[in-house]
């Protein structure tokens, strides 16, 4: 059973907000099924939290707009605060992952760590390509996510 | 609250789409008139002209990321007409399992995200609870139930279609690729817990209607008829058959009509406020010639669902009222009637001796310039028509969507709560949710539902600051 999830969403044909999809692709190369399951979605719903229980690690994967963050920046975000009284949290076309991971831990009693890992985009036009800057920094958001997948490694 | 003004609800909240609601109190304070307006427009049927007809399924089902299995079947089925072939029976078969599948999460995601937390939390609870998160707090045992009903009708899409949104498995001719033994028998593997879950949902379901009495007798409790489509031996189905018309008593005004030909007897108006067309049966006329479709219609129309214990729930939904159940509020209950009937009905298909076979798709060139497809999505009667040219592109579309048939009626709905629990001089979130509750009740889908007919008609105005209109352009 593999220890770390990550989810990859975002519409693949809106241009930069497809920048998810291409990073998992890129990691299917690097890690096997049995070390890390990789889930491509277009947004995160409610379901998503019962897969999210199964693993003590997760990952979600994003392109971010202004704005957060200049075009090809980078932005690694511990998901924390899981426990707090607070459970307000409005329902969206789409939920957040912290929503996904609260929701987990009321209905499943579990407790992942959790990271949002992003990247400001600059087109969420029409298209399946990425723009320049987004492109570039594809191999570094590749990066970080596969550090954050070796520290769980180090730290089991 | 001022006299002889205006209430506006912007937008309407757990449903799918954009929409707002309007209700025009008199001097007196109390609701004279309403109207709920769908503010979004997709324009499908513009965008597909000079499209290959078979890119249609696939085209199509981008309409909805809910419901487009509904889409893909129903595009598929005018294509089927388009080609003039009869598609392998285990297309037929398969198809089914698929549009069973998608109900069962449709409904779950009406009931267990967007309604339950009125039924659960009640219809006064602060607005900022009244979600699944809040619902997953006071009732974590019934969220638990709709997230896993909705990942089984999901995960059944993604095992034959190949994945759970827009998925490109259903082809003109049939589908692309056969069921595995594999897939059959984690799919069949997985029925008895979603029936379970189907169960103890229906009976929770009720056990709440005491606690609903008002809210049954105004949330759309008026005379309509009720159309859907049934099979030849009147029970319920999904896929196809001919369309049935019952009155408000429960009498038969139209049967075994051809959904084909769905323009003799189905007119469509656009209205200046909305996006959404309302059609209604052209023989008694707009708007007299109001009806609805979706789950209480189909409760209406069919005489049997033709598995064992949707019909026992089938014969107890129909002791609710001596004549055709009226009310809205019902809706709720049918929805979950019909999923009991689609897990027991994909037993059935998925026992099916030929289910596994390799034949599964009838090839051909265009036989014909015009097709229509019907189907029952989950939240009614939908209807594709195509028309192609030689070369078999797409030359002309006509959309007529099931939210589409229940415009009419929601209209009525919204004026008939708003004037029962809205008084302009003290307005409570519970009376405006009531509001819009009783639009969550048809779960309508907005984003499928908004097409032209037509040139709309089109009012632009220049506003000042101040609120002078200094232009004006009508058409």
């Amino acid at each position: 059973m593999p220890r770390v999830l990550i989810i990859a969403y975002g519409n693949p044909l809106r241009s930069d907000d497809s920048v998810a999809w291409r990073a998992a692709k890129a990691l299917r190369q690097k890690f096997s099924p049995n070390e890390v399951e990789i889930h491509c979605l277009h947004q995160l719903a409610p379901e998503v939290a019962e897969t999210v229980s199964k693993f003590p690690r997760v990952i979600f994967v994003d392109a971010a707009s202004a704005p957060a963050g200049h075009p090809g920046e980078i932005r690694v975000e511990k998901l924390r605060n899981i426990e707090g009284k607070d459970s307000t949290t409005q329902f969206f076309h789409a939920v957040s992952p912290l929503a996904v991971i609260r929701l987990a831990q009321s209905l499943y009693r579990v407790k992942p760590r959790a990271f949002s890992v992003t990247v400001t985009g600059q087109d969420f036009g029409h298209g399946e390509a990425l723009s320049p800057v987004v492109e570039s920094a594809l191999p570094h958001l590749v990066s970080r996510i596969e550090a954050l997948v070796r520290d769980a490694d180090e730290a089991s | 609250m001022k006299q002889g003004s205006t209430i506006v609800i912007d937008p309407v909240t757990r449903i799918e789409g954009h929409s707002k609601i309007t209700l025009h109190l008199n001097e007196d304070g109390r609701v004279e008139d309403a109207h709920f307006h769908v503010t979004q427009f997709r324009g499908f049927e513009k965008l597909a002209e000079g499209r290959p007809f078979y890119e249609m399924p696939s085209l199509m089902a981008r309409i909805c990321g809910i419901c487009p299995v509904s889409h893909l079947i129903a595009s598929a089925k005018a294509c089927d007409s388009l080609l003039a072939v009869r598609i392998p029976p285990t297309a037929d078969k398969l198809r089914r399992i698929f549009g069973l599948a998608q109900v069962t999460q449709s409904h779950a995601l009406s009931l267990f995200h967007l309604s339950s937390p009125d039924l659960l939390l009640g219809m006064d609870a602060d607005p900022a609870k009244s979600n699944i998160f809040g619902v997953a707090e006071k009732h974590p045992e019934l969220a638990l139930d709709g997230i896993r009903l909705r990942q089984f009708g999901q995960k059944i899409i993604e095992r034959l279609g190949g994945k759970r949104i827009h998925p490109a498995w259903i082809v003109p001719g049939g589908v692309s690729e056969p069921l595995t033994e594999a897939n059959r028998d984690a799919i069949l593997w997985s029925l008895p817990d979603a029936l379970a879950i189907a169960e103890r949902t229906l009976e929770w379901f009720k056990s709440t209607m005491e606690r609903f009495r008002e809210e049954i007798s105004t949330f759309g409790n008026f005379p309509t008829m009720f159309m859907g489509i049934v099979k030849d031996d009147n029970g319920l189905t999904f896929y196809d058959g001919k369309l049935r018309i019952v009155d408000a008593s429960g009498h038969v005004v139209a049967d075994e009509l051809d959904p084909t030909q769905y323009s003799d007897y189905i007119g469509e108006k656009v209205e200046s406020w909305s996006y959404l067309k309302s059609t209604y049966y052209k023989p008694k006329g707009f708007p007299d010639g109001v009806y609805r479709v979706g789950p209480l219609a189909r409760m209406n129309v069919a005489d049997r669902c033709g598995t064992p214990r949707a019909d026992q729930e089938l014969a107890e939904f129909h002791e609710l009222q001596r004549t055709a159940v009226l009310s809205s509020f019902h809706y709720h209950h049918a929805r979950l009637v019909e999923i009991l009937y689609c897990i027991e009905r994909m037993e059935q298909l998925l026992n099916d001796p030929e289910i596994l076979s390799k034949h599964v798709r009838a090839v051909a060139r265009p036989n014909a310039l015009e097709g229509v497809g019907a189907c029952e999505a989950p939240r009614g009667t939908l209807f594709h028509h195509y028309k192609i040219d030689e070369q078999g592109l797409i030359r002309w579309v006509n959309l007529v969507i099931a939210t589409g048939h229940n415009n009419l009626a929601m209209n009525r709905s919204v004026l008939q709560v708003a004037k029962h629990y809205v008084h302009g001089n003290r307005l409570t979130p519970g009376m405006l949710n009531r509001v819009e509750a009783v639009i969550r009740c048809y779960d309508p889908c907005l984003s499928c539902s908004t097409h032209a007919l037509g040139q709309m008609d089109l009012q632009i105005q220049l506003i000042a600051p101040g609120g002078e209109v200094l232009d004006e352009v009508r058409r």
